[in-house]
C-alpha cells in the first residue's frame, strides 16, 4: 500500500501503457490471419517507418516510394495467411518491399522517358570536424556515392542497401532479396566493385577514409 | 609485377578486394592478399578505397527521422477484411 502523503500518482494520460501481452508480434500474426485489419496495422505499423525508408533509399523518389508503400501494405495484408511464422514478420515484409520496389524500378525503366532516382535521398551525415573543405568534400562524395547507386541495376542497389545502408546481416539480407548467401555476396561485391570504380579510389580515399 | 604469378596474383587481388575487406577470405587466400598488397600500391591503395567505400555507404543515414506517410494503411483497408480470401494451403 502506498503511504499516504506520498508523490501523486502519474496522471494516465501521462503514461505510456504497459505492452499487453495479448499483443506479442505471434498474436497479431493469428488476430490478422482472422481478418483482423487492426491487428495488421499493429504488426506492420511497427515496421512503417523503416520499410518507407527503404523504398525511399531504393527508390530515390519520394511520390514513388509513398505509392509503392502502399502497394506494400495491400499485398501483405492479401497474403498474410500465407505467411507461415518461418521467417520472422519483419523478414517477410521487407521482401515484398523489395519485390515492389524492383517491379516499380522495371516499370520505370520501360517507360520511354525513363526518370533516374533522385539521388538527393541519400545523404551522409555531415562532417563533425567543422571544416569547410572537408565538409565540400563530402558533399562531393555524397553527390558521386548517390549517382554510383542510381546506376546499379535494381538487384545490385538492393544487395548494397540491405546489407551495408540497412547493416542488415548477409544471412537476412540474403532471404529479403531472395536469394542464396552465395549469390548474395556475389552481387555485394560486384555492387562496390561497380561503385568504386564510377566513384574513383582517389575521392574515396581522400574524403571517405 | 615482373616476376611470374605476380600478374595472376594482381588481378586475383584486386576482384577479392571485397571479400578481403568483409573478412571472408579463407586464411591462406588472406595472406596472399596481404604478401601481395604489401608490395603493390594498387591493391594497398584499392584495399584502403573499399574500407572507405563501406564506411562511407554505411554513413548514408541522411534520411533518419523519416516517418512513414499515414495514408500507408488506405489500399489495405479499401481492399476490407481478410484483403483477399485466405489461401486454404496457408
Amino acid at each position: 500500500m502506498a503511504p499516504s502523503g506520498g508523490p501523486p500518482a502519474p496522471d494516465p494520460a501521462d503514461v505510456q501503457p504497459a505492452p499487453d501481452p495479448a499483443e506479442t508480434e505471434a498474436s497479431l500474426v493469428a488476430r490478422a490471419q482472422a481478418g483482423d485489419v487492426s491487428a495488421f496495422e499493429r504488426l506492420s505499423g511497427a515496421y512503417a517507418d523503416r520499410l518507407f525508408m527503404l523504398l525511399l533509399r531504393l527508390l530515390g523518389d519520394r511520390g514513388e516510394a509513398e505509392d509503392v508503400a502502399q502497394e506494400v501494405m495491400l499485398r501483405a495484408w492479401q497474403g498474410i495467411a500465407r505467411f507461415r511464422c518461418q521467417s520472422s514478420y519483419f523478414t517477410w515484409l521487407y521482401r515484398i518491399a523489395v519485390n515492389e520496389a524492383n517491379r516499380a524500378l522495371e516499370k520505370r525503366a520501360r517507360r520511354p522517358d525513363g526518370v533516374s532516382i533522385g539521388a538527393g535521398e541519400l545523404q551522409l551525415p555531415a562532417s563533425p570536424v567543422d571544416d569547410p573543405s572537408r565538409q565540400a568534400e563530402n558533399s562531393e562524395l555524397r553527390r558521386a556515392l548517390g549517382q554510383a547507386l542510381n546506376q546499379l541495376p535494381p538487384a545490385l542497389r538492393t544487395a548494397i542497401v540491405l546489407r551495408d545502408v540497412e547493416g542488415l546481416s548477409t544471412q537476412e539480407a540474403a532471404e529479403i532479396a531472395g536469394v542464396s548467401q552465395a549469390a548474395f555476396k556475389s552481387r555485394l561485391h560486384q555492387a562496390r566493385l561497380r561503385v568504386r570504380a564510377a566513384i574513383g579510389d582517389e575521392m574515396l580515399v581522400t574524403t571517405g577514409g | 609485377m615482373g616476376m611470374p604469378g605476380q600478374a595472376d596474383d594482381h588481378q586475383w587481388s584486386q576482384q577479392h578486394l571485397s571479400h578481403y575487406v568483409e573478412g571472408e577470405l579463407r586464411p591462406r587466400a588472406r595472406r596472399r592478399l596481404d604478401r601481395h598488397a604489401r608490395d603493390c600500391v594498387d591493391c594497398g591503395r584499392g584495399i584502403r578505397a573499399m574500407r572507405a567505400l563501406v564506411y562511407a555507404v554505411q554513413g548514408l543515414d541522411g534520411l533518419a527521422g523519416v516517418r512513414a506517410p499515414a495514408t500507408i494503411f488506405d489500399r489495405a483497408r479499401l481492399a476490407g477484411p481478410g484483403g483477399s480470401p485466405p489461401s486454404p494451403q496457408a
